[in-house]
């Protein structure tokens, strides 16, 4: 189990910056993920962490050792690939044994541990098969026992989930991260499916035009989003504009179009001061819909469509000044027919306040 | 991979081609431009176009590029556009059987094709049959000089490449394209000639360029038919004194300056890559099946062409059997003893034996040159791949007749690379000679091969411990193994029957390679033209079995290698 300790790294494709200036530490057996729309720069610091890429500025460190200039094979890292990058000229086995075979590890050592690392994947009985003849979900897993069985010092994820259908990612980014747990090995997996980084991370890290943008567990990115743009990347969230009045004790008071709201600050570095233009951010699923007014947090208006789930209901509620996106848990459809009139209420622990 | 390690491959094939391809090269103009008195002279070069003889010699040389490529070119858009059109029966047979003349050797086929077309011969004879000639006054199908006889088998042996070539450029073409041609009312040949030949030009130039420069430079052929008034031929029996004259350099300057500027300028006026074509195919497009009567006449067309093309080689087979043929459509009589005859010759085993261990050589060569220099042009972003590219390439540009007397001429003594003159041992310059002219077709499949190789495949072992080159050895050569036997098949069968190396370059008899041991065999007065027959059975058997395991393993991407 080893920190990785990433400092001021800047990597550039001629003119284009693809990371500039970026600074994170990953604790010992940690979960990570580096999250973020395409193009941020997440797959190109995850290649820069493999060795695939050298950096231009800055130094990555693997426990205390600088591992900045080493080659991608001195690294002992375990990288799963978007595509698998199974080899198709190589049986099952084969393709686990290959990391082994290059550690000079003895030939009943590498059978036995292949066999293992299988069996933990659950795939045991397909040794012998070629690549070609597997499932995409059992190639996922071929894939993992592959990173998994030279016992690298950490795992690199390169959207190992992105070719699997709907049902499978569920099953196998559990199964990922009870490995991940099992063995101890820290791990850094890149994703742009915000419900894995959500569900099995133990930090993420938002990036956004090659900087960090949020750093924090998942609770902490979906409830206390920094900036505007985490905040629509992580979840769903409605914004709505307002002028800051003052403070009450942590309690930001806001001054917007549908009336005073209060909330938290999400950048614990940013002071607004009184008249200065913000942003307020508020979850589908942090309202509730109610008959009668609020003196604060709460707006007026019709219920637009909706669409109902099930479990959950989701409607689009039309105020005097913009429409606001709703979830109701176990909802009660037949007291909620269009067109009828409602007051939607946030607490105060939901709002959360921007910079423009 | 590392940086370090791309770069030095980089150099040593940069640094193999600066010695072995642009050297002699150079070697060669110096001859042809610096006078006895050791200062620049164009005296040589305008003296060639001043003497008759070597202005008759180029004319000739031009007539039979230039008529050799128009007939490969009538054969061969004819047989692409069927190919690409129609589903017809035995398609898949008929269109590999239609390249097998590529790898015939063409030399050989001569005493075929004399047999059968000479004034004595076989077509004759037949027509004398049914009545239609009279004995007295046979014709001459060769014609004067029997330069039409060097044109017919140089079309007949290299309209495969063209055919590849412009298939390949028809599948291109979007079949929107026509459509809205006839949509617009412009059908039939109008259609083809104002649509769908001008989206085929860069690839009929791709591939009459090699044909040209091929044929423009022919030496084994016309030697055969004694057709002596050509500049290839001139050169060849100039080399007897290269140490004194220097009018063989000035014509090997003549020659290579003509190709070069060919190729160059279809190059700059053709090679902007093929017309993009815009919008994706909409339409299935593709060959339709054609109907019985139609696709008969396809398969009909596709066999008598393959017939027509295989034709001389069959006469060779017949010569080699034969107990005489004269003035009769077959032969009078069959036998064996001329095999026996030429096995027991004193040169031929010892020829067979050579060509084996020079091709073989060769080949090992090509196969480490073609993949590093594959490597760094997929691979790498070094600066200058694209010049190592474009020069693994120029071989195709470069007659072989002009790289052979090139080799020649630096490895002549007092010269730097005396050490591996082909008098003493030509089993290195030969071999040099052979993976250099063949190199390009190397590089190319292997080039396809990392091309079609994902490189996520190469950082997966990495990844897992594996240094570059053992990631090379261990995860790419595996992958693009199909490509590199292809390529490397490809090459072993043509150096084994290469001609204007062989002829030029080995000088003793006990180091001649198959080829020139035919020639010499032919030479011999009597038996000469069975005996050699039967040896040129005996490589086209070698041949036959070579490409027919490239294009097993290959399939339809054979024609990708060549291409200009």
């Amino acid at each position: 189990m080893i920190a990785i300790t990433i400092e001021n790294l800047v990597k550039k494709f001629g003119d284009t910056v693809a990371l500039s200036g970026i600074t994170l530490r990953i604790e010992p057996g940690e979960l990570f993920f580096l999250l973020g729309p395409s193009g941020c720069g997440k797959t190109t610091l995850l290649r820069n962490i493999a060795g695939f890429y050298i950096p231009d500025e800055g130094r990555i460190l693997f426990g205390d050792e600088d591992v900045t200039n080493l080659p991608p094979y001195k690294r002992n890292t375990g990288m799963m690939f978007q595509s698998y990058a199974l080899w198709p000229h190589m049986t099952v086995a084969e393709n686990v044994a290959f990391g082994l075979e290059e550690r000079r590890v003895r030939s009943a050592d590498i059978r036995q541990r292949v066999t293992a690392a299988l069996e933990s994947v659950q795939m045991g009985q397909y040794t012998e098969r070629k690549i070609a003849q597997l499932s995409g979900g059992q190639q996922q897993r071929v894939a993992l026992a592959r990173a998994l069985v030279i016992r690298p010092r950490c795992v690199l994820l390169d959207e190992p989930l992105s070719n699997l259908d709907a049902r499978l990612r569920l099953e196998m980014r559990s199964e990922i991260r009870r490995v991940c747990k099992e063995n101890g090995l820290t791990a850094i997996y890149v994703t742009h499916d915000q419900k894995e980084a959500l569900s099995i991370s133990d930090r993420m890290a938002v990036l956004e035009g090659g900087r960090i943008a949020q750093i924090g567990t998942p609770e902490q990115v979906y409830r206390r989003p920094i900036t505007r743009v985490v905040a629509d990347f992580i979840g769903e969230t409605n914004f709505l504009k307002g002028k800051m009045l003052s403070f009450d004790g942590a309690k930001a008071v806001i001054e917007t179009v549908g009336g005073p709201f209060e909330g938290f600050l999400g950048d614990p570095d940013w002071k607004p001061s009184a008249g200065d233009e913000v942003i307020l951010s508020i979850r589908p699923e942090s309202w509730s819909l109610r008959g009668e007014p609020a003196a604060v947090n709460a707006v007026k208006g019709r219920i637009g469509e909706s669409i109902y789930l099930g479990e959950v209901a989701q409607y689009i509620l039309r105020t005097a000044h913009n429409d606001l996106k709703i979830f109701e848990l176990n909802p009660h459809l037949s007291a909620r027919c269009q067109g009828q009139e409602f007051f939607a209420v946030a607490s105060a622990a939901d709002v959360v306040v921007l910079k423009p | 991979m590392s940086r370090q390690f791309s770069i030095i491959v980089f150099l040593l094939t940069a640094l193999f081609f600066a010695l072995f391809f642009l050297w002699p090269i150079a070697e060669t103009l110096c001859g042809a431009f610096v006078g006895s008195d050791g200062k620049f002279t164009i005296s040589y070069i305008t003296e060639v176009f001043r003497n008759p003889l070597y202005l008759e010699g180029l004319w000739n040389s031009l007539q039979m590029g230039v008529w050799s490529t128009l007939l490969a070119a009538f054969i061969a858009i004819p047989l692409a556009w069927v190919s690409d059109r129609f589903l017809f029966p035995g398609k898949s047979l008929l269109g590999s059987l239609v390249l097998v003349p590529m790898i015939m050797p063409p030399f050989v086929g001569a005493i075929g094709i004399k047999q059968i077309l000479g004034q004595q011969g076989a077509l004759n004879a037949l027509l004398k049959d049914i009545g239609c000639l009279n004995p007295a006054h046979p014709i001459d199908w060769l014609g004067e000089g029997r330069i039409w006889g060097v044109i017919v088998l140089n079309a007949l042996h290299l309209y495969p490449i063209l055919y590849l070539n412009v298939l390949a450029a028809l599948a291109n073409v979007d079949p929107a394209m026509e459509e809205a041609a006839e949509n617009l009312g412009c059908r039939g040949l109008r259609k083809f000639r104002r649509i769908t030949l001008p989206l085929i030009i860069p690839g009929i130039f791709a591939g009459g360029t090699i044909v040209f420069i091929w044929s423009f430079t022919e030496l084994g052929v016309p030697l055969m038919f004694d057709f002596t008034r050509v500049t290839s031929v001139q050169i060849f029996y100039g080399i007897k004194d290269i140490g004194g004259n220097p009018f063989p350099f000035a014509l090997v300057v003549v020659l290579l300056c003509s190709t070069v500027l060919l190729y160059v300028g279809s190059k700059l006026l053709f090679g902007r890559d093929s017309y993009s074509m815009m919008a994706k195919a909409t339409s299935q497009g593709g060959p339709r099946k054609a109907g019985l009567a139609l696709g008969l006449l396809c398969s009909g067309l596709f066999g008598l062409v393959t017939f027509l093309a295989i034709l001389p080689h069959i006469g060779v087979i017949l010569v080699a059997f034969s107990t005489d043929w004269y003035q009769t459509i077959l032969p009078s009589g069959l036998t064996l003893s001329h095999f026996e005859a030429a096995l027991g010759h004193n040169l031929t085993l010892p020829s067979i034996q050579n060509s084996l261990k020079y091709a073989g050589l060769a080949t090992i060569l090509d196969m480490v040159l073609g993949v590093a220099i594959a490597f760094v042009v997929v691979r790498t972003r070094l600066p200058g791949r694209q010049i190592l590219d474009a020069m693994a390439m120029l071989p195709l540009a470069v007659p072989g007749l002009v790289l052979a007397f090139g080799y020649l001429a630096m490895t002549q003594e007092g010269k730097p690379f005396a050490f591996l003159n082909p008098t003493i041992d030509p089993l290195i310059i030969l071999v040099i000679a052979y993976s250099v002219r063949r190199l390009p077709y190397v590089v190319r499949s292997a080039a396809a091969g990392f091309q079609q190789t994902s490189v996520t495949l190469e950082e997966a072992a990495q990844n897992l411990g594996c240094p570059p080159l053992r990631t090379l050895r261990r995860i790419t050569i595996p992958l693009i193994a199909a490509n590199l036997i292809a390529g490397g098949l490809l090459a072993f069968s043509f150096a084994m029957l290469e001609v204007s190396d062989s002829l030029i370059l080995a000088q003793k008899q006990q180091d001649f390679p198959i080829t020139k041991a035919i020639y010499e065999l032919y030479q011999l007065l009597g038996e000469g033209r069975y005996l050699a027959s039967a040896l040129g059975v005996w490589a086209m058997a070698f041949l036959a079995v070579a490409i027919i395991g490239t294009s097993l393993i290959l399939g339809k991407k054979l024609g990708a290698i060549f291409r200009a």
